[in-house]
């Protein structure tokens, strides 16, 4: 099946390259066979990439240690799902997951566009089969997941996958930010093709919208889903710690989401044209830099990951060679990309979305410049300086707070220039919303202002989102329909806008959860069997520990009685594990959650003496994070329902 | 000049700003060294270091680690090399970590960060941690040790 496995790699590599340049020639003399030849080539390269994929998850299932990746990620004592999902576990693994992935949006962008927008096709095929191109001479010539070990060195058991990653969740949260990364080729690609063919127009984007949302919402639920990976798992208590890597994929996601919103812009008004090319071209650019952020190890991070010598020169080539020529075919042509609108007023829809904007960029210019500060101070001044998430936090507070006060006022605004009149219409009722409840909270809570001031503009969105809905309910509900019946047709009808608003409603949710953070406990106590340690209101009492019964992992669980005014509520159970195998312990935490607060329990250790050292979380609304989430992923699906192409408003 | 150009005047002088208020707050500790190897902690002096804030980077000394409970710290030594490199072990370092509050992956043999000053003591210097940061054991070296089969079986 080795053999499979290389022989696909080698022959993926081939058609991509005959693709590549099948693709360019076809574009140039513009000819329509051409093109379907390049546009075949995708799908063959997709066929012998999937040939590969299988050839890997084989191995694994059948535990073949002569195959030097599988030996080195997976082994005996893990379950068949696990031993599969360390396919991705390790870096070749996970750069054949990358390509399988390209070429399987290509084959399905290209085959759902196969009899239109023609011009664009070669171009497209071009750039995607180049871009597999440099993954497929990756994984043949420097790091093949096929690669064997000689006879006399096979294992009778392989290494194992680290057990922080044996948790479903982390199962599928490579295979979530994948689809998000990978998925921005194709808006790209399109993008790239546009600038090539001159043809300006909104085709490109429209064309991709979808593929873009559906990338962009994998990638956010990817996004929070290593957030409550890390939570339940990790046991610090915390679920983003601005490290490296959570931002390597944070930061084409921000870009992203500004891309998504401003091509509404274009389509409306035909204007920030040149706004929403750079925007796609540096979502896919940070793509590339996050996948390579997380592999090279140039920055420090708790996750690592191994750090070959030869990756960081090649692959920081390829995205800045990829990342050039697309910024250069936009300079070239900028001229015909001017618009002939204007921003007319600051106080205007248009407006709104270009401060958005600026304020994502902002964030990311700020979590870019964090990230890579080690870098760039190594190469400087020769020491590594770093700044902590204290830093992270402070400006994305003030950035996050100007962009959410936008997910309220820029639905309301209106187009071109607001009236006074307009003004008082719209935002009468949610603006004493939101000022009302900054005056009550803060009257009541007194502390905290970031948090109070995110806690009231929450609820000035809310209140806008309910105005929408309600006058557009109301409207179609004086025409005879029931409330339930209108708000099926507005969201079948207007999808993106209303859909869009129960996305924001997610997002508000998430945002009311993390402000919660401000008002955080903890607390490290030292407990004898049969005593309690104390936090507030809620008392532990230290029962028992256990050996865990032994499985690929031991350890202790400890057996903690919680109370609440000294009325009895759960017993929780927090794990010291230690996986044999490879030599890790690990603390699992026990949660005992409510709407209104997490209490969090690590086993830090059985001390010598008996006695059990826990620590002890009070997070207050951190479920209304996780409520968010779900709230964000339904407005996904619904923006991305599919729907019949009459009934849609555009 | 247009309103395009306005705004982005605006988010510039907001950029400025809010720069400004984070710099302000900035005190010479918030942006650390990264980390002194043991190695480069010990040629340097640490008596000359005393009182200094600094993090050293080693591995944890196989059984060294002490948890004194009544004392609430961990007291453990740290050594400049991977205990699997081979060869001596090389000089140590004593490091009171004042909590009980170890990470998870702390144990022998551990790749470790600690946070923290060193101070005198009339037994020498020790170093005074606040803060322990423990490393994913790099699976590569690991692995490199492992490559002959410890029974015989074949495949």
């Amino acid at each position: 099946m080795g053999t499979i496995g290389n022989y696909s790699l080698q022959l993926a590599l081939l058609f991509a390259c005959i693709g590549v340049g099948v693709g360019i020639y076809a574009g140039v003399t513009r000819r329509e066979d051409w093109t379907r030849v390049a546009e075949r080539s995708v799908g063959v390269v997709f066929g012998f990439t999937s040939l590969a994929m299988v050839a890997l998850f084989y191995a694994l299932a059948t535990n073949d240690f002569t195959n030097e990746y599988v030996a080195a990620h997976s082994a005996r004592s893990m379950e068949l799902y696990y031993r599969l999902s360390a396919l991705w576990g390790g870096q070749a693994g996970s750069l054949l997951l990358w390509v399988w992935m390209l070429t399987a949006y290509a084959s399905g962008a290209l085959f759902v566009n196969r009899h239109q927008h023609r011009a664009l096709a070669p171009w497209v095929s071009a750039v995607l089969l180049g871009n597999a191109v440099f993954f497929l001479s990756l994984l043949t010539f420097s790091t093949n997941p096929f690669a064997t070990v000689e006879t006399v060195h096979v294992v009778s058991d392989g290494n194992g996958m680290n057990p922080l990653l044996q948790h479903p969740v982390m199962m599928i949260h490579p295979l979530m930010l994948y689809t998000g990364f990978v998925g921005f080729a194709i808006p790209f690609a399109y993008a790239f093709a546009a600038l090539i063919t001159g043809r300006l127009d909104t085709t490109w984007f429209r064309v991709t919208r979808r593929w873009s949302l559906f990338a962009w919402a994998f990638l956010g639920v990817g996004l929070m889903l290593g957030g409550r990976w890390a939570y339940e798992v990790l046991g610090w208590g915390g679920y983003w710690a601005w490290d490296p890597v959570e931002n390597a994929a944070l930061m084409p996601w921000l870009v992203a989401t500004a891309y998504l919103h401003s091509v509404m812009i274009q389509e409306k008004r035909d204007m920030l044209k040149i706004w929403n090319l750079v925007l796609i071209g540096l979502t896919y650019s940070l793509c590339l830099f996050g996948t390579f952020l997380t592999r090279s190890g140039i920055v420090q991070s708790v996750h690592a990951f191994t750090n070959a010598g030869w990756f960081t020169p090649v692959f920081l080539t390829y995205t800045l060679i990829m990342a050039a020529g697309f910024f250069i075919a936009l300079a070239y042509r900028s001229r015909s990309l001017r618009s002939a609108n204007r921003l007319e007023s600051v106080v205007s829809r248009e407006a709104s979305f270009v401060v958005n904007n600026w304020l994502f960029m902002a964030l990311l210019v700020m979590v870019f410049w964090f990230t890579m500060y080690p870098v760039f101070t190594e190469l400087t001044i020769g020491e590594q300086r770093s700044w902590g998430p204290v830093w992270y936090n402070l400006f994305a507070s003030f950035i996050g707070l100007g962009l959410l006060f936008l997910t309220g006022f820029g639905p309301l605004i209106a187009w071109r220039r607001a009236t006074g009149s307009s003004l008082r219409r719209q935002f009468l009722v949610p603006g004493s919303v939101g000022i009302a409840t900054a005056v009550v909270l803060g009257l009541w809570i007194q502390r905290e202002p970031m948090a109070i001031a995110y806690w009231a503009m929450s609820a000035f969105v809310t209140a806008a989102i309910f105005q929408e809905y309600g006058r557009a309910i109301s409207a179609r509900m004086r025409r005879g329909e029931s409330a339930f019946q209108a708000t099926i047709s507005l969201l079948q009808r207007n999808q993106r806008r209303y859909g869009g608003y129960i996305v924001h409603l997610g997002m508000v949710l998430c945002l009311v959860g993390i402000a919660g953070a401000a008002f955080n406990k903890e607390s490290l106590a030292n407990v004898r069997p049969g005593d309690s340690a104390a936090l507030d209101e809620y008392r532990f009492e230290y029962l028992t520990a256990d050996p865990i019964p032994e499985q690929h992992y031991g350890g202790a669980r400890a057996r903690v009685a919680l109370y609440r005014d000294d009325e009895p509520l759960a017993v929780l159970a927090p794990e010291k594990r230690m996986y044999w195998l490879e030599q890790q312990p690990n603390s699992i935490p026990a949660i005992y959650s409510t709407l209104r607060e997490d209490i969090y329990i690590i086993l830090t250790a059985i001390e010598p003496d008996g006695s059990a050292t826990l620590k002890v979380y009070r997070n207050p609304l951190v479920n209304w994070l996780w409520a968010g989430l779900v709230l964000f992923s339904l407005g996904c699906v619904a923006v991305l329902w599919p729907t019949p192409q009459r009934n849609q408003a555009a | 000049m247009s309103k395009g150009f306005q705004i982005a005047i605006g988010a510039l002088l907001c950029a400025g700003l809010l720069g400004w208020y984070g710099l302000s707050n900035l005190d010479s500790d918030a942006t650390y060294r990264y980390f002194d190897t043991l190695e480069e902690f010990i040629a340097s002096g640490p008596e000359k270091r005393v009182g200094e804030a600094m993090r050293i980077k080693g591995y944890v000394a196989d059984g060294s680690i002490d948890r004194r409970v009544d004392d609430r710290e961990v007291r453990f030594r740290i050594q400049n090399d991977p205990t699997h490199a081979g060869g001596p072990p090389g000089p140590t370092f004593v490091v009171h970590y004042l909590s009980l509050e170890t990470p998870d992956l702390f144990q022998d043999g551990a790749e470790v960060v600690v946070e923290g000053h060193v101070a005198s003591q009339s037994s020498g210097e020790v170093f005074l941690a606040d803060n322990v940061l423990a490393k994913c054991p790099s699976k590569f070296q690991a692995m490199a040790e492992e490559t002959t089969p410890a029974s015989g079986t074949e495949l």
